[in-house]
């Protein structure tokens, strides 16, 4: 195996995270990894830098993943979302809003809902203190409460916390008297726990530690284009399907039979498969116990192994070398190998971690360019530790420290072994944190091949390096997100030269995105729809490409146990000025050419979609209702009267039950008739005289009064020179790609002329931002970004008052003619820009 | 001003740190980047992060996501409104901007199918002088870019001018960055030297232009060798730099100048076990003549960190020539662990080498090395390299190197072997010869007790 001739310079500094004295280099930015050093020889630095691929580019062919299989006939819940856990509200005076776990309402909830349980010994032990129907005499004792008046008075009280319920002295002695008793004994009991809980299922949200690796795995079938999908699915994720698909011409897929599984007695945590000498062999991890399977092409997969793990298992791993070998970690700190030939093996154990001390029990191996050699891994770094060696040795490859410039509270959340077999490929591992990726040769231990911001929202718990499109080119290295985020990684760099970026990182589109591919459904549906579609992922796998076709299917397995595929083509370097999208916005003509629009949902899948939604509906149940609890007091008191409103809150609770609307003929009482209120109009309401201007067609007139107005009432402040100069370098990059829009077709010719005013001015109110005044002379394309931009941007507060324009921007929206007026937008969080306002 | 700044932000900071993760049991001291994200969609209170904050930040995803999209135009567009970031009231954001705004910016620029090396000049400079503190920095990466695309003058001005730069007291991160640009700058000199040098291999030795050109090339390797020096005494990684520097020590006969900063690369403590340090000490001390044993010391360091290393099977071939016993043991040592290796499972030379020297330890009658060796891969090899499927693969691939595998095969496991019995029963014409010499010596001098069969 090479050995890069010559490495990136770098500084090598020991330390902790976070505590680095020098200078910072990993803020070079991704761009630097793709420079090469010219080599030894000037004369042919040229020759020798590597092309840059700066149009790589593997584009999806649909805007979004499609549904690969159908729903699965079990219900599915989508978890705890922070609504349920933390505090809403919080202190106005801190500097951020910070979480607090929300165990009182999760407690009030519990007293609620399960009262009975709750309370029904300490009843029993306060009956005396209660005056039931069947005790007339009245006690003028201060410890007895009538139980009858307390129920009418209680009749009306709002459950959790109404601040403006009214409490009778008789509720008030009742609290007093019974408040120690049930808040402490209750609380006490349960308090504690709960918050423990609160905190795990917190914790969770998170960092969803268990499905580290992914439970998603693509086993290679006969053909280059055939293969078997192996993932869990059903409610408990206790079924481990196995799903033949083949990949057509077109690069789609096919679900060729109904799939068989194989029932486990626990959930599937990861799948992981290897080929090793003709031989595919299937790994399982679930909370408790390690699989290993051996699948043939034709028949059902053989079991070889079962295997218990008594802490729990955070992670397995197939030997890429030696058929059948397995590595699993467990949560006490030990790492085993099994082998057909000698079974299990204890091969490390600590139960600390290796750089710095850190809690986490988390442990994690994966094999090395030397079959006899793990990775070992925590929290903290990755040790290479030799199986025949003394135990408990090892060389560290890996620190969250100095050495690769670690910042503070980074932690390992997944390493991987990338090496390939095959005699050109270093042997390189992928280290995952919540900030960056870090490349590791394993000859060059502690430093960095190659360090990279992912910036991902979620935890990077999922990676596969995919063989390149065609030899020679760059490898495919994808990079998922837990909550769905998906980047695509080009790593180029064999033999001699160093692992490098080939071109800049891209993100692929994540199941949400096809949100808007699914037909709209009730409101009710709707929110279960998104909620399935925004389930965490679980697992990610990818159909390799081959190098007739050069096409990329990626699988994605959702918590819910759905499949989502999407397809990539490798994007030819010639067509590759604009992204195509761009394109499509700029000049509708171009949507008719032949190439497929990525940024429109063709009606095949669209039809895909609405057959899944359809058939997930009819799948899922009607919910249970939820009904207040009841407590069997009417025995004691006789008949308490029956509140009026009984019958109408029995008619709210059906009408939700069934998800429609409560009209007011279904009460009986005849609806009214009422006007809608009228608008209070003030003097100074801006925007009813805004209004009512761009209702007679007279907005720009109004506008331009108005702006005079502020500009002149405010003081010029007059801005730092830096910033005009700054906004030139990339206003002059806006302004050079101005000239060959002239060029393009006649739909953009025009946009100087009349581009403001397609329609007549003031025609229709929902011309969108056509109708703001500072859309005026802003190009089309450019009015979409900024128009996705201000979907994002707060909605202002109601306050017109002169503060609208910074003056500078003002003077230049007058003094510039149209083209020119791209500076004005830099100021675009001024509330004169209502987004909604047209509407 | 600068430092008070900084102990700021360094507070604020930790103290982000510690509220973040106040709620956790399992992971103290881990930090979420999305924790404030989910936080905040519950949460309602705090201060209000005031409109400025949210269209700058919204910007700022704007940007990052257009970038992941390869969308440089639309990126340069959002670029243009997130410079009023420049502008916060917030200290520490405002400290924070410049380097963000480089970063991404220079992205942008870099990617850009219309931006050119003027543009990204324009705006390097300009982005030089906001936030000082970023200037050196900024200067380097420029310098790369200029050297990217070959405009090797450009780029060597711009660091001379990075190497005047000072701001307030000296720190210690700031010395290494101005040996970091005067390396580079010693670098782009050693560029031009190496021309020169080829200029002057094409000159006559007596014409006048020789000496002028001989003594311009002193005076830069003068220049070249301070610029470089000081970088080498900091622990990193400076393979381009040593190896150019000692190219030009080399050139001018200081031997030992070279050697003391090979030596000092490869082996000080304080920096990374870089292979390529040993590497380039074994060439330097291979052009020098030095004697075996010293080449073999330099090695036997190389062969601990990286036994996969092509090198290897040269060392080998040294320890094989070598008069001392204990080096021929090592040299079978050497070649096992070269095969060791996922990568190297199909060279051939080493198959060669190996079964070569199998051959000839055994006729010295050194079995005992040879179990030695045997005793750890036992359990292993013989699943990974002389299985049944790459007996049948290999001989289809490459025949020759099938012969030699089996050859081994049969010395390690006998001829009961699975390997060794497929490929003697393959007939082909060529090798008919060797297979039958390979047979009769397997027989003679296997390892194996005949009659087990594997």
């Amino acid at each position: 195996m090479d050995f890069p001739s010559s490495l990136r310079p770098s500084l090598f500094m020991a330390g902790p995270l976070g505590m680095t004295d020098g200078p910072d280099l990993s803020f070079m930015c991704s761009w630097r990894d793709a420079l090469t050093m010219p080599g030894s020889q000037p004369q042919n630095c040229k020759d020798r830098t590597l092309p840059l691929a700066k149009t790589l580019l593997w584009e999806p062919t649909t805007p979004g993943p499609l549904p690969l299989l159908p729903p699965g006939p079990d219900p599915w819940e989508p978890g705890m979302t922070p609504r349920d856990l933390l505090f809403r509200g919080g202190h106005r005076y801190q500097f951020r809003p910070q979480g607090g776990l929300d165990v009182t309402e999760q407690l009030s909830r519990f007293l609620w809902d399960h009262g009975d349980i709750a309370f029904a010994p300490l009843g029993r032990l306060m009956l005396e203190n209660f005056r039931l129907e069947g005790n007339k005499g009245y006690s003028k004792k201060m410890t007895i409460v009538s139980v009858k008046r307390l129920l009418q008075d209680l009749g009306g009280h709002q459950p959790w916390g109404c601040p403006w319920a009214f409490l009778s002295h008789r509720l008030r002695r009742f609290s007093i008297l019974g408040g120690p008793v049930l808040s402490r004994s209750v609380s006490l009991l349960m308090g504690r726990l709960l918050h423990e809980e609160l905190a795990t299922r917190w914790e969770q949200l998170l960092l969803d530690e268990a499905f580290t690796g992914g439970a998603l795995a693509w086993l290679p079938g006969r053909t280059a284009r055939a293969g078997q999908l192996v993932y869990p699915s059903g409610g408990a994720l206790d079924k481990l399907y196995f799903q033949e698909v083949s990949v057509n011409s077109g690069g789609n897929p096919r679900v060729l039979e109904d799939p068989g599984h194989i029932q486990l007695r626990g959930p599937v945590r990861q799948v992981v498969t290897s080929t090793v000498q003709g031989e595919t062999l299937l790994a399982v991890r679930s909370d408790y116990h390690c699989a290993i399977w051996k699948t043939d092409k034709q028949g059902p997969p053989a079991p070889l192994q079962v295997l218990q793990v008594e802490k729990g298992a955070t992670g397995v791993s197939l030997s890429p070398h030696l058929p059948g070998e397995m590595a699993i970690c467990s949560r006490s700190g030990a790492v085993c190998l099994w082998t057909p030939q000698d079974g299990l093996q204890l091969v490390y154990k600590d139960s600390e971690t290796l750089a710095f001390r850190d809690p986490s029990p988390w442990r994690w191996a994966d094999f090395t360019a030397h079959p006899r050699v793990l990775t070992v891994g925590d929290r903290t770094g990755l040790k290479m530790v030799d199986i025949q060696g003394p135990p408990g040795c090892g060389l560290l490859l890996f620190r969250a420290g100095a050495e690769a410039a670690c910042q503070k509270g980074e932690r390992v959340l997944l390493a991987q072994y990338l090496g390939q077999t095959g005699p050109t490929c270093t042997p390189l591992h992928l280290i995952c944190t919540q900030f960056s990726i870090y490349l590791m040769d394993e000859r060059l231990p502690l430093v960095p091949m190659l360090k990279w911001d992912h910036n991902l929202p979620s935890a990077p718990l999922l990676a596969r390096l995919l063989p390149p499109a065609s030899p020679g080119s760059p490898w495919p290295l994808l990079l998922g997100g837990q909550g769905g985020q998906l980047q695509l990684l080009h790593i180029a760099g064999e033999g001699t030269s160093m692992p490098q970026l080939a071109g800049p990182p891209q993100s692929l589109p994540s199941i949400i995105d096809s949100f808007p591919a699914f037909p709209s459904l009730e409101p009710k549906r709707q929110q279960q729809l998104q909620e399935r579609l925004e389930a965490p992922v679980i697992g990610l796998a990818a159909a390799p490409p081959c190098a007739s076709v050069p096409t990329l299917l990626l699988f994605q397995l959702s918590a819910a146990g759905d499949v989502f595929y999407q397809h990539l083509r490798l994007q030819p370097a010639s067509s590759l000025g604009e992204p195509p999208d761009h394109q499509a916005s700029e000049c509708p003509a171009s949507r008719a050419a032949p190439s497929v629009d990525q940024s429109s949902w063709t009606p095949q899948a669209s039809a895909r979609c609405r057959r899944w939604v359809e058939a997930l509906m009819e799948l899922s149940p009607t919910s249970p209702v939820w009904a207040a609890p009841t407590f069997s007091h009417r025995r004691f008191l006789g008949h308490v009267e029956h509140q009026k409103s009984q019958t109408m809150s029995q008619k709210l609770r059906a009408a939700m039950a069934k998800g429609k609307l409560l009209r007011p003929e279904d009460l009986g009482t005849p609806p009214r008739a009422e006007l809608p209120p009228a608008p209070q109009c003030s003097q100074q309401d801006e925007l009813t005289e805004r209004l009512a201007e761009a209702w007679e067609g007279g907005a720009a007139a109004w506008w331009k009064r108005h702006q005079g107005q502020t500009s002149g009432s405010q003081t010029q402040i007059k801005r730092p020179k830096r910033r005009t100069q700054l906004s030139s370098t990339f206003s002059s990059l806006t302004s050079c790609l101005d000239f060959p829009d002239t060029s393009s077709p006649p739909c953009s010719q025009n946009l100087a002329t009349s581009e403001a005013w397609p329609q007549a001015p003031g025609t229709l109110p929902s011309q969108e931002l056509t109708q703001e005044p500072w859309a005026h002379g802003v190009r089309r394309e450019r009015r979409q970004t900024l128009r996705d931009y201000m979907a994002k941007l707060p909605l202002q507060k109601d306050t017109p008052g002169p503060v609208a324009t910074p003056p500078s921007q003002a003077s230049s929206l007058r003094a510039t003619p149209l083209r020119r007026q791209t500076a004005v937008l830099s100021g675009s969080h001024t509330p004169r820009k209502k987004p909604r306002m047209g509407f | 001003m600068s430092d008070f700044d900084e102990e700021l932000t360094k507070l604020a900071s930790a103290e982000d740190g510690k509220r973040g993760n106040s709620v956790f049991s399992n992971h103290p001291g881990m930090h979420f980047p999305w924790l404030q994200d989910r936080i905040e969609t519950v949460v309602t209170g705090g201060k209000k992060k005031r409109d400025f904050a949210q269209t700058t930040s919204a910007c700022l995803s704007f940007i990052q996501e257009a970038l992941l999209k390869h969308q440089w135009q639309q990126a340069a567009e959002y670029m243009h409104s997130y410079l009023q970031t420049l502008e916060d009231s917030d200290t520490y954001k405002r400290q924070t901007a410049p380097e963000i705004i480089w970063k991404l910016g220079s992205e942008i620029l870099f990617y850009h199918p219309k931006s050119n090396v003027e543009t990204f000049n324009n705006f390097a400079d300009r982005m030089k002088n906001i936030g000082v503190l970023n200037y050196l920095k900024i200067s380097l990466q420029h310098a790369l870019y200029l050297i990217h695309h070959g405009m090797l003058e450009d780029a060597s001005r711009n660091l001379s001018e990075a190497e005047t730069w000072r701001y307030g007291e000296k720190s210690s991160s700031q010395e290494v960055l101005i040996n970091l640009v005067q390396a580079y700058k010693g670098l782009l000199q050693y560029y031009t030297w190496s021309k020169k040098k080829t200029e002057l291999s094409e000159i006559d030795k007596d014409d006048y232009a020789y000496t002028v050109k001989t003594r311009n090339m002193l005076s830069q390797s003068c220049r070249t060798s301070a610029n470089i020096c000081a970088l080498l005494k900091t622990p990193g990684v400076w393979d381009p730099f040593v190896k150019s520097y000692v190219e030009m020590l080399e050139f001018y006969g200081d031997q030992d100048g070279a050697r003391e900063i090979l030596t000092n690369y490869a082996y000080d403590e304080k920096f990374p076990s870089n292979p390529n340090a040993h590497i380039y000490l074994y060439e330097f001390l291979k052009r020098e003549k030095a004697p075996r044993s010293k080449l073999i010391s330099v090695l036997k360091i190389l062969h601990e960190i990286v036994p996969s290393h092509p090198l290897m099977l040269e060392f080998h071939t040294l320890l094989r020539k070598s008069d001392i016993e204990e080096h021929r043991k090592l040299g079978l040592g050497v070649l096992f662990e070269v095969l060791d290796f996922a990568g190297c499972t199909k060279n051939i030379t080493a198959w060669k080498y190996l079964a070569k020297y199998l051959k000839q330890t055994l006729m010295e009658s050194h079995p005992a090395w040879v179990e030695e060796e045997w005793k750890s891969r036992r359990s292993w090899w013989p699943v990974f390299h002389f299985s049944f499927f790459w007996a049948k693969s290999d001989w289809k691939a490459d025949a020759d190197l099938a012969c030699e595998k089996a050859f081994v095969a049969g010395i390690l496991l006998g001829k009961g072997c699975r390997y060794f019995r497929y490929i003697v029963k393959q007939d082909g014409e060529t090798l008919k010869k060797k297979i039958k010499r390979m047979k009769k010596f397997v027989k003679k001098y296997s390892i194996v007790n005949p009659g087990v069969c594997t």
